[in-house]
């Protein structure tokens, strides 16, 4: 139940001396690091990187730091775009639909533009990301790739055609598994100590695509979940439009 | 290296230009053009995998996100005249009760709301003609044309006929004037008043209270017992329009939001 | 007077979005700021390891220079990514807010919703 009180005086306006005090801050930060040691900041050596990533296996320095040294950070994080993603899709489906189906436009061109420009994208993201343990990429940025391609068939021919290829029971069922998967996979060099186990795919040489351990299937993993996960927030962007 | 810098030095130009834009596109915009430099800057700073990752998302789903949240799919072109209250300019915004009640109308459906301001005698040809989808601005519902579709009264209001200078010449009986159907239009009414010329003319309750700030001594001011109120009047070929505005309307009415916004824009 | 690196331009980067936070009362610009917020923080944390005379942090078998630090690199790539999710919700939120209150003026909301007082019931 609402009521009212009698309301404040008048619209309320930042006061002129906060924004001092922030330009004020800023301009202190400037002097303040004028004197900054760059060179000493860096880590002393990225030796120490270098040599982890001739442990895993992996050309790509930055696929073993994050997939190999820090695996549970990322795992959190993708935890973290689960749950972001949840929460988009629990507010947004509350709403109802648009009043019409808006985007469609009603051209052939565009299906066969769709049509032909479709599979390189997704190709291109495929790509990405299996080859992100040898050159700048990884599952993130697949996925992410991937789902601005479906984003383009879902503006383009509307979300009901492209969610017929991806059904809403079973992405449900593949993000929460893919996740699981994930958390299996990180957890078994560390819970286990059975050869087979422990140390699922060998490291291989390095610079081959079959090389770096499990960071491909990591990466695969996480792409997937991304590429999900931004979909969903994609197709409920686009079919509860709000009233801003 | 020095593309980095220039890069570099471009980078804070753009973002504060997108964020200093009127219009939500265009800071949109701005920022997509910000995210794009961001990512030359990760490249050139050596660092490939964040470029890439950095002008995926920036450059493109969160332009996108932003882009399809804010879409309106259309305008909605609403003729008003302006009253004080109802339907008013105030520095460059416009303000008044049915101003917002066609906001969040054109929210609702979808629309981006313009409002073009004239005479309220043009007004029915504007519709005719197509040229607006709306007409607002503190309208009696009667004396329309027949094509034209008037919406349910949102606002009660009454009429008030104004004579006089009282002490000038013709001294008819009222009931053989011919009544004006359509309400004058208020600034030649207050020029009038202003000169002391002869009117016979009737102004709804809003426009009245404007007038009777110029002083109405000498005139004669008889209020109309017949109860009417203020609508819209929708162009025929946006029925589609009319049905959605009627039920809207109804809704504002029963959630008693409609004598929350009369409360707050004409007391 | 103050060195031009990414690290200065990030301070000033982030100045310019906490003010466009603070001064801009449109909702959906206020979370453009946000962003802007975001991304100079990336800028700061990349431009800390940068090095003209370095190279990417891909091994190849002809590098003729050491790598750059690949750590604040490995730290932001999937900070990147959340960013967008989290995005994504703020701005759910911030429709949620609007289709509450009708209108994308923050002043507009903050003066309305003083002047209501909820009751649990």
């Amino acid at each position: 139940m609402i009521a009212k009180r009698p309301a404040r005086s008048r619209l309320r306006r930042p006061p002129g001396l906060v924004v001092v005090g922030v330009i004020l801050v800023t301009v202190f930060c400037l002097v303040a690091i004028r004197d900054f040691d760059y060179a000493g900041a860096r880590t002393s050596g990225s030796d120490v990187w270098v040599d982890v990533a001739h442990g895993t296996g992996a050309a790509n320095v930055i696929s073993s730091i994050y997939l190999g040294a820090r695996l549970f950070d990322t795992i959190l994080e993708v935890l973290v775009f689960s749950v972001a993603a949840l929460g988009v899709r629990f507010y947004l489906s509350a709403r109802g639909r648009s009043y019409e189906a808006e985007l469609v436009p009603e051209s052939h061109i565009v299906r066969v533009a769709v049509g032909v420009l479709l599979p390189p994208i997704l190709l291109l993201g495929i790509y990405v990301l299996s080859y992100g343990h040898l050159s700048p990429g990884g599952g993130f940025s697949g996925g992410v790739i991937g789902a601005s391609g479906l984003l383009f068939a879902a503006i383009s021919l509307g979300t009901a055609h492209v969610s017929q290829r991806m059904r809403p029971p079973v992405l449900r069922w593949m993000e929460w598994s893919v996740l699981l998967g994930l958390i299996a996979l990180a957890a078994l060099p560390a819970t286990c100590s059975l050869p087979l186990l422990a140390d699922p795919l060998p490291a291989g040489r390095m610079g081959s695509l079959m090389s770096g351990g499990s960071i491909p299937l990591y990466n695969g993993l996480i792409g997937l979940k991304v590429f999900i996960g931004a979909w969903i927030v994609i197709k409920h962007f686009v079919d509860h439009r709000g009233e801003i | 290296m020095t593309a980095r810098l220039v890069l570099l030095g471009l980078l804070p130009l753009t973002a504060a230009l997108a964020l200093l834009q009127r219009r939500r596109l265009y800071a949109i915009i701005g920022m997509a053009l910000t995210s794009l430099l961001l990512a030359s800057v990760f490249y050139l700073s050596q660092a490939p995998d964040v470029a890439i990752t950095e002008a995926a998302i920036g450059a493109a789903l969160v332009t996108f996100i932003y882009v399809l949240a804010i879409r309106r799919t259309g305008r909605l072109n609403v003729v008003a005249s302006e009253v004080a209250g109802l339907m008013e300019r105030v520095g460059d915004r416009i303000q008044g009760f049915e101003w917002e009640i066609l906001d969040r109308f054109a929210r609702r459906v979808g629309l981006d709301l313009s409002v073009q301001f004239v005479r309220i005698d043009e007004i029915e040809k504007v519709l005719l003609q197509r040229d607006a989808d709306l007409g607002a601005g503190g309208l009696l519902p009667d004396a329309w044309d027949r094509r034209l579709l008037t919406s349910r009264e949102h606002l009660p209001t009454a009429r008030v006929a104004i004579v006089g200078p009282v002490s000038s010449a013709a001294r008819d009986d009222e009931s053989d004037r011919p009544s004006t159907p359509l309400v004058g239009h208020l600034t030649d009414v207050i020029d009038a008043v202003r000169d002391r010329r002869p009117i016979d003319t009737r102004l709804d309750l809003a426009r009245f209270l404007v007038l009777s700030r110029h002083g109405l001594d000498g005139y004669r001011v008889v209020r109309d017992d017949i109860e009417t109120g203020y609508a819209f009047v929708v162009a025929p070929h946006r029925a589609d329009l009319y049905t959605q505005l009627e039920a809207m309307i109804e809704e504002l009415r029963e959630s008693g939001d409609l004598d929350r916004m009369a409360e707050r824009y004409l007391t | 007077m103050f060195g031009f690196n990414g690290v200065t331009i990030a301070i000033v980067l982030f100045g310019i979005g906490l003010l466009g936070l603070i001064i801009r009362r449109d909702l959906v610009i206020k979370l453009l700021a946000l962003g802007l917020v975001n991304s100079a923080t990336i800028l700061c944390l990349v431009s800390l390891g940068a090095q003209e005379s370095g190279a990417p942090p891909i091994l190849t078998p002809d590098m003729r220079a050491a790598i750059v630090d690949p750590l604040p690199q490995a730290i932001v790539l999937s900070a990147i990514v959340i960013n967008f999710a989290i995005l994504a919700l703020a701005l759910v939120f911030v429709m949620l807010l609007v289709e509450r209150y009708h209108t994308t003026d923050s002043a507009r909301i903050e003066r309305e919703s003083d002047t209501e007082e909820e009751t649990w019931n």
